[in-house]
């Protein structure tokens, strides 16, 4: 990086920090630490969930997405807004109504205890390991991509934030999330302006739209079903209502974002416009995607972008395999730079013959070419079985890197800080308010001072953030990690929605019965996973309606009371 | 703690919740429809 992008990097952000420290000023209350004394207008509520969920990953790994499998990964927000619909309608008013700290705090006034704690131990175990790899996601590739000290970036990515957190807690998240969220959006916008802007002259954005979409990368809906395809229109609605619900109703990290609204008013504002703008935010970030496809037609791309991995390959006894493979990609991407600028020309004229023939041409050649990579990637595996050999979240970062001017380099290195913050911050405010309400609180310290609760939220929120850091120093070694992160998730996200659902709309099912439901359809969702029936999506669906039809089966066994 | 989240408050632009989540579902559809067509005209 030059120096004017490590003066942008580091301005950047100073200024959230001393912003969110700024934010953080006055007397605290528990009440203030975790609800923010339920002040947010609706258009905090709404960039606070936005910027919560929206992880460095949305940011590295969905471009990358779309430039290997084209934009139909946006199928998976479409249970989005339906699911805010639910959330609305159900979720919010008694969340609002009974003046909860905590989501799981509710499951006790409608069950009992034993079925708040096993909620929030799940709660707690998923998302304090999820965070942690988090951290470490974004972390592996910006040490790769710049070479910097994986376990510094680790720290710098994870630790920074907690500053503001700890001082100031949902207030200062959301105020934050909120500036970050700006500062987003502006280098994104700047980022696909730019890859339009550099690709040939004669190629705008209508004609870069048509190319790509030639090469099959604007297919946004697919409409095929297959229990195993991730990303249809299917699973996307189901699956992705199932996952959204629970995500958002039973997460936390997301119910303790809305729960600062002021009114239930400001809540349902802030949700239902999550849903108007959630699906064509991502469809705009996977369109970058599509069009880094377009511009790696005209510009050389390396054989695998995860170009450090790739030198430590050339420096074993796999080298000189690897360098005939390079040779043989760079051969093909000239035949694909001549191919591309046919196809651009047939399309400017319109004639279906030459548009069909340049596409075939094209289309074959880069089905050579990833033929040749899925080559240079088993050797990769074969010459560094623990490395990974999946490259999809170094794509748009090495565009980054290696195509954008100055300044607008270190921007974008920002932006995957500030993501990540903007979530890992949410994260450890919601770890440190299920910990000290639904643990400390209840179990232990009932009666306590306003102020020592205050202390002790500070303290849990930095012992969750050391706690993260550390999961993050030791979850470089587990392989693809955006993958481990969601499918933690739809491990425990499943059986948490069902024993919510069954909460509020199973009135006659009791603590007991739903209980152990719960207990069956988490061990039930474990052994589906592991035998590999379903893709992980289908996961939060099948637990959730495992919990529900248990519940009603056990509830006439158990007594009348459970 | 304020006590005005407990009333049920009416929405801004419309009448009554209802048309806001219609619109959400609605607005959602439409999405599809336009991806769709997208789909159909770029590939």
């Amino acid at each position: 990086m030059s120096s004017l992008d490590w003066i942008v990097l580091v301005a950047t952000l100073s200024v959230i920090i001393l912003y969110g420290v700024w934010k953080s000023r006055g007397k605290q209350s528990m009440e203030s630490y975790f609800l923010g004394n339920q002040s947010m207008p609706w258009y905090i509520v709404l960039l606070s969930i936005i910027g919560t969920q929206a992880s460095a990953i949305t940011f590295i790994s969905a471009p990358g997405q779309a430039y290997t499998d084209g934009m139909r990964f946006v199928q998976y927000y479409f249970g989005l807004p339906l699911a805010m619909v639910v959330l609305c309608i159900t979720f919010v008013p008694i969340f609002h109504k009974l003046k909860v700290y905590t989501a799981y705090e509710f499951l006790e006034q409608r069950f009992d205890l034993k079925t708040r704690t096993l909620t929030a131990a799940l709660f707690l175990v998923q998302r304090g390991l999820s965070t942690g790899i988090s951290i470490c996601a974004p972390s592996i590739i910006l040490s790769s991509l710049l070479g910097w000290n994986l376990y510094w970036t680790n720290l710098i990515m994870g630790g920074l934030l907690i500053i503001y957190t700890v001082a100031g807690g949902t207030r200062a998240v959301s105020y934050t999330q909120t500036l970050q969220l700006l500062v987003i959006f502006a280098g994104m916008f700047l980022a696909g302006w730019m890859v339009v802007h550099l690709l040939p002259e004669n190629i705008g954005m209508k004609e870069a739209l048509q190319v790509s979409g030639k090469m099959n990368k604007l297919n946004v809906i697919v409409t095929d079903f297959d229990w195993k395809d991730k990303y249809n229109i299917w699973s996307g609605i189901i699956g992705g209502f199932f996952l959204a619900l629970s995500y958002f109703g039973t997460d936390q990290s997301q119910v303790g974002r809305y729960l600062t609204a002021k009114s239930v008013k400001e809540s349902r504002l802030g949700l239902l416009i999550n849903g108007l703008v959630k699906v064509p935010m991502q469809f705009l970030i996977l369109l970058i995607g599509a069009l880094v496809f377009v511009f790696y037609l005209y510009f050389r791309a390396p054989l695998f972008f995860n170009e450090a991995q790739l030198a430590r390959i050339h420096k074993t006894e796999h080298g000189a395999a690897l360098s005939a493979l390079e040779n043989e990609f760079n051969s093909l991407s000239t035949t694909k730079q001549h191919q591309v600028k046919d196809l651009a020309a047939a399309l400017d004229k319109g004639e279906q013959t030459a548009i069909s023939t340049a596409q075939q041409a094209l289309q074959a050649t880069e089905d050579k070419a990833q033929h040749v990579r899925a080559e240079a990637i088993t050797l990769i595996k074969n010459a560094d079985p623990a490395g990974d050999a999946n490259d999809t979240n170094y794509i748009f970062l090495h565009f980054v890197v290696n195509s954008l001017p100055k300044g607008l380099v270190g921007l974008l290195i920002a932006i995957i800080f500030l993501a990540a913050w903007g979530s890992i911050a949410a994260a450890l405010n919601s770890l440190a308010s299920t910990t000290v309400v639904d643990v400390y609180k209840r179990l232990y310290k009932r009666e306590e001072s306003p102020e020592k609760y205050v202390r002790m939220s500070r303290m849990w929120t930095l012992i969750w953030g050391v706690f993260c850091i550390a999961v993050a120093q030791f979850a470089s070694g587990l392989g693809s990690l955006i993958e481990v992160v969601n499918v933690l998730g739809s491990w425990f996200y499943g059986t948490t929605l069902g024993i919510f659902l069954v909460a509020f709309y199973l009135k006659r099912v009791g603590g007991t019965a739903t209980f152990t439901a719960a207990i069956i359809a988490q061990v039930v969702v474990l052994i589906l996973f592991w035998m590999e029936v379903v893709s992980f999506l289908w996961l939060n669906a099948i637990g959730c309606m495992l919990v529900l039809a248990l519940a009603l089966v056990l509830q006439p066994f158990m007594k009348k009371t459970a | 703690m304020q006590d005005n989240h407990l009333q049920e408050e009416k929405p801004p632009l419309f009448p009554s919740w209802n048309y806001w989540y219609i619109l959400v579902v609605a607005w959602l559809a439409l999405l599809i429809i336009l991806f769709y067509l997208f789909t159909k005209t770029f590939s």
